[in-house]
């Protein structure tokens, strides 16, 4: 066995969250780009080839070696002759080159490690084709020669962060994960550490346009005037960040407001970022109004309506019927767009509406007949909701089980890429 | 800037190097532990000496259990102004090069008072991975380091050899004439280390022997030299993996032209009208 630590690789479309097993943060966080030699707008999808003619000597180009990733790339954009790639297009590997050059920079130049001494846990998101496994598994194994490879799927990498709240006391892989990251938010059902792919729902209400409906309602109170163009959408998104949270009842909440303004009202000071010029902004009723357009849709989108916990009950009904009750008392907050305070009180509130007036309208349907013993329904939210994933991964890689739940290097050159297809649960008490 | 919470937190670094930074008995005290293989010959090389004149006070007396060096750091007592403060932090961060660095300040020692004297000096032996060490000997005119590689993998051997190769080729340019020598020899060992026990003589394993002369060591050089010569494998690595990534990029490049010409070659298939007897068109869905 080996003593050195695990490496925990969370590739998302936006940022890439790495680090070592046992830890309880992940190492580095910076963004799933790649910066190469080509312009992002020339499409061809032919590497550069060395150019220089003559003897063996001269020719040595470093058309292998001339990239930048995350950060490095981000500040490169704007060099002449690179252009930024994004390798991961809705949670999937798009482009298997850029990749494999950006695990190598991970590896070697962020956590500084010889790939060869470690076990490496990846993660894939639900409904990942299994030809995608079988890429990884070839790159990591032929590429990296590591010695080992878990890959988990997200979700179910999420149910075990939740493990670390203390409310938490069977380890068990049954429940709904809420996952809300910058782009999109999904709902998934997982029974037993395998995702129930059929019943998975997607809502297109993210971080990113919380930020903007911050930004929306600030411009119509007039607050934004005094923000310099090129910031005001990094101003709502802290604003956003720092000060929102979820009310209970919307109308007392902006009775409260109007009636004490001072005690509610924050300020948000800022400063250029070129001319170092100092402004403020007064932050009102956006604090509560936006993560409320996860629970009221209309005020933002016109064409999505469906509030979130209609769609979490919704996921459920779609589920199989014999896991439902796991489902509804296990429901896992994961991603940075789920931090919001009272978050999970409120979701568990208006689910827990929804179900019992059906149970009411069932049992008045049997003419009182049959009475149901009620459903449980529970929200966990802890405090590793940020990088869940990352933290379950963590979590699970420090455990003994991994190493024999891990395929090796010896059989993977037994069996080949597509031993990957098949992997194998564990962690779990129940 | 926000108050120190506590900590517990490990990561690694090239050639098993473990460390663990944590916060055992107050916030504000961090202890900083390093495990490496090759601790005890390090320490033989006067590593302790090194790290003493680099940390100092820092240095803890009492070695956290499982890790050979530990460093306690009081974040009251860190300089505060951002230069100073980033030096700091810096020199913390280079704890592994500076242990790493003790056999080779030796050897550039022993070069400068065997100048006058002549002879050999002691071969220092540096077991830094499990099948892979290095060799350190100086000599009246020159210091010489020795590699020993091995490749698990047949591609990456192929890859090694040749990589080497261009290695020693590469001096040949006229740019880069005053680089160390280096001489690259597979399976059998280099005459310097050839008497030392247990050598493995088997295909897999491959030698590589920088040269380095009085003016690769000059005190104004001194420690780039040696922080380069030691990730030596590292890079070797990294190259080898860019350019495995490189080929295989060019690979599957190929594959989907190869495919297009396949999707060219398909033959059309004849699209006849086909009728009933009655005269309506069947439709194949």
């Amino acid at each position: 066995m080996s003593v050195l630590a695990p490496i925990i690789c969370d590739n998302g479309t936006g940022y890439s969250k790495v680090g070592f097993a046992g830890n309880s943060d992940p190492s580095f966080v910076f963004p799933t780009a790649i910066a190469t030699r080509g312009s992002a707008s020339q499409n061809s999808r032919a590497p550069a080839v060395p150019t220089k003619p003559g003897h063996l000597a001269s020719k040595r180009g470093v058309e292998d070696l001339d990239f930048f990733i995350g950060d490095e790339a981000l500040a490169n954009a704007k060099t002449p002759g690179y252009g930024v790639h994004y390798p991961i297009r809705h949670g999937m590997i798009d482009n298997w080159d850029h990749m494999e050059r950006y695990w190598e920079q991970t590896i070697f130049k962020y956590l500084r490690a010889e790939p060869e001494d470690h076990y490496f846990l990846l993660t894939e998101p639900p409904l990942n084709p299994p030809e995608n496994r079988e890429q990884t598994a070839e790159i990591f194994f032929e590429s990296f020669n590591i010695k080992g490879l878990y890959i988990a799927v997200q979700a179910v990498l999420a149910l075990a962060a939740s493990w670390s709240s203390n409310r938490v006391t069977d380890r068990t892989l049954t429940g709904t994960v809420i996952d809300s990251g910058d782009g999109v938010t999904h709902v998934i059902p997982c029974a037993e550490g395998y995702v129930i792919g059929s019943a998975i729902k997607h809502i297109p209400i993210a971080g990113r346009d919380i930020s903007q409906f911050v930004l929306n309602l600030m411009r119509e109170r007039g607050e934004m005037a005094a923000v310099p163009p090129e910031d005001q959408l990094r101003v709502a998104s802290k604003v956003k960040e720092n000060y929102s949270y979820v009310c209970q009842d919307i109308v007392r909440e902006f009775r409260k407001y109007d009636e004490e303004p001072l005690k509610y009202f924050e300020r948000y000071e800022g400063e250029h970022s070129v001319t170092g010029r100092k402004y403020g902004v007064d932050v009102g009723y956006e604090r509560f109004l936006a993560p409320e357009i996860f629970f009221n849709p209309e005020i933002y989108s016109s064409d999505f309506l469906t509030p979130l916990p209609q769609i979490v009950d919704d996921v459920i009904q779609q589920s199989p019927i014999d896991v439902r009750r796991g489902l509804y008392k296990n429901i896992v907050l994961s991603g940075g767009s789920t931090m919001f305070q009272h978050f999970g009180n409120r979701l568990k509130r208006d689910l827990k509406q929804i179900v019992d007036r059906r149970l009411d309208a069932s049992s008045v349907a049997s003419g009182s007949v049959l009475k149901s013993s009620g459903v449980e329904v529970d929200v966990i939210s802890h405090k590793r909701q940020r990088y869940a994933v990352w933290f379950g991964g963590s979590l699970l890689a420090s455990l003994p089980d991994f190493y024999t739940s891990c395929h090796t290097k010896a059989q993977y050159d037994e069996v080949g890429p597509s031993i990957c297809r098949r992997y194998q649960i564990f962690g779990s008490s129940t | 800037m926000s108050e120190p919470g506590s900590l517990d937190v490990v990561f690694v670094d090239y050639d098993n190097v473990r460390f663990h930074l944590s916060t055992p008995e107050r916030k504000t005290v961090l202890l900083l532990s390093m495990n490496i293989r090759c601790w005890d010959e390090l320490v033989q090389y006067g590593a302790l000496d090194i790290l003493k004149r680099e940390y100092g006070a820092l240095l803890s007396s009492q070695t956290e259990p499982d890790y050979n060096v530990s460093l306690e750091i009081d974040l009251e007592q860190v300089p505060t102004d951002p230069e100073s403060r980033e030096a700091f932090v810096t020199s913390l961060a280079l704890l592994k090069r500076n242990a790493l660095a003790a056999p080779f300040e030796r050897g550039f020692a022993t070069q400068k008072e065997l100048d006058s004297s002549g002879g050999q000096g002691e071969l220092m032996q540096i077991h830094y991975r499990d099948e892979e060490a290095m060799y350190i000997q100086a000599a009246p005119d020159r210091v010489t380091v020795i590699f020993s590689t091995v490749f698990r993998e047949e591609t990456d051997r192929i890859f090694g050899k040749v990589f080497l190769q261009e290695f020693v080729d590469a001096r040949r340019q006229p740019s880069i004439q005053n680089a160390p020598q280096v001489l690259y020899s597979n399976r059998d060992p280099p005459l310097e280390i050839r008497h030392v026990p247990g050598l493995r003589n088997s295909e897999d394993i491959g030698y590589v022997t920088f040269v380095l002369f009085p003016r690769h060591f000059a005190p104004a050089v001194a420690s780039t030299t040696i922080s380069h010569i030691q990730l030596f494998r590292d890079y070797l690595h990294y190259h080898i993996k860019c350019s495995k990534a490189y080929m295989h990029s060019r690979m599957r490049y190929r594959v989907t032209e190869f495919q297009k010409v396949l999707n060219r070659a398909k033959t059309e298939v004849a699209t006849t009208e086909r009728k009933t007897a009655s005269g309506r068109t069947m439709v194949s869905r």
